[in-house]
């Protein structure tokens, strides 16, 4: 051990600072990947025009009067479930003046009561 | 003047050069993990923009009468089909903004399911361009169709007797 000496040690705790900082930076970009990539994954798969529209759907024939003769119960419950794998369900209660929407694509969940109709 | 002292550096030299190309390897290759995310981003803007078309399309200009989207399902008219594709990418195509054309260039497949007089289901197509596998989003819109005469031919058995809604899937991809 005769070369060694304790000359430096600015330089050798500079260096060792310098590498933990780029431990935390080198984290951040990671989270930043996750990040981005998971909230417009969420975005795409919330299905909140679908949701809009059926409740739209159901409204409609709300205000023509019909909800409870017509067979738009069958409509949107078959034809979403063949071709989404989705649960639009409905009852409408025209004595009690209350409506009940139900909504489930499996991830997502949506159940509304409306009063006073 | 050339003499083989100083190997050891030249080998150390070698070795940092090595060491600071693998390095910059690793971070350029993690940097592209990025990338995923810019898709979704994508398919997230198209997915609204086919929504709103959509929804615009099923909006009547007068409370009361049916919207451009009824019409159109209930028309006889043989180039019904045309129209509807016209209308739907003038609304999704008209951008500003875009080099060159000004115009986008996203393309659609339509199809109509509904339940005819005896409650089987049927799907339909109603309108198709070729598609080679671009990266596609589906849109969706229930539609309302009142009472109407005569059937169009495109949809055998629908019912025509009474209210009734039926699903319009748009499939829309950028070429």
């Amino acid at each position: 051990m005769a070369g060694m000496n304790e000359d430096a040690q600015w330089i050798v705790m500079l260096g060792f600072i310098i590498s933990i900082i780029l431990i935390f930076l080198a984290l951040i970009v990671n989270q930043s990947a996750l990040i981005g990539k998971t909230t417009s994954e969420s975005v795409l798969e919330f299905p909140k025009s679908e949701i809009q529209d059926a409740r739209a759907e159901i409204m409609e024939y709300y205000w023509n009067g019909t909800l409870d003769q017509s067979d738009l119960e069958q409509y949107l419950y078959n034809i979403t479930l063949e071709r989404k794998g989705t649960i639009i369900w409905y009852d409408y209660n025209r004595a009690a003046g209350t409506l009940f929407i139900h909504y489930n694509d499996g991830s997502t969940e949506y159940n509304e009561m409306v009063r006073d109709l | 003047m050339v003499n083989d002292s100083g190997q050891l550096y030249t080998i150390e030299g070698l070795a940092a050069g090595i060491l600071m190309l693998v390095t910059a390897y690793l971070v350029v290759s993690t940097t592209t993990v990025l990338t995923p995310q810019d898709v979704h981003i994508n398919d997230m803007q198209l997915e609204q923009l086919g929504n709103d078309v959509l929804s615009m399309m099923d909006t009547p200009d007068q409370y009361g009468n049916p919207s451009s989207l009824t019409k159109m399902i209930q028309s006889t008219e043989p180039n019904i089909e045309e129209e509807f594709k016209d209308n739907f990418l003038y609304y999704a195509n008209n951008a500003t903004n875009i080099a060159g054309t000004g115009y986008d260039r996203l393309n659609l497949n339509a199809t109509v399911t509904y339940l005819d007089q005896f409650n089987n289901m049927k799907t339909v197509t109603f309108y198709e361009q070729p598609y080679y596998r671009e990266k596609a989003v589906k849109v969706t819109r229930w539609v309302y169709l009142p009472k109407f005469t005569p059937i169009p031919a495109r949809f055998p058995g629908i019912v025509s007797t009474e209210n009734q809604t039926v699903l319009l899937e748009v499939l829309l991809w950028r070429e």
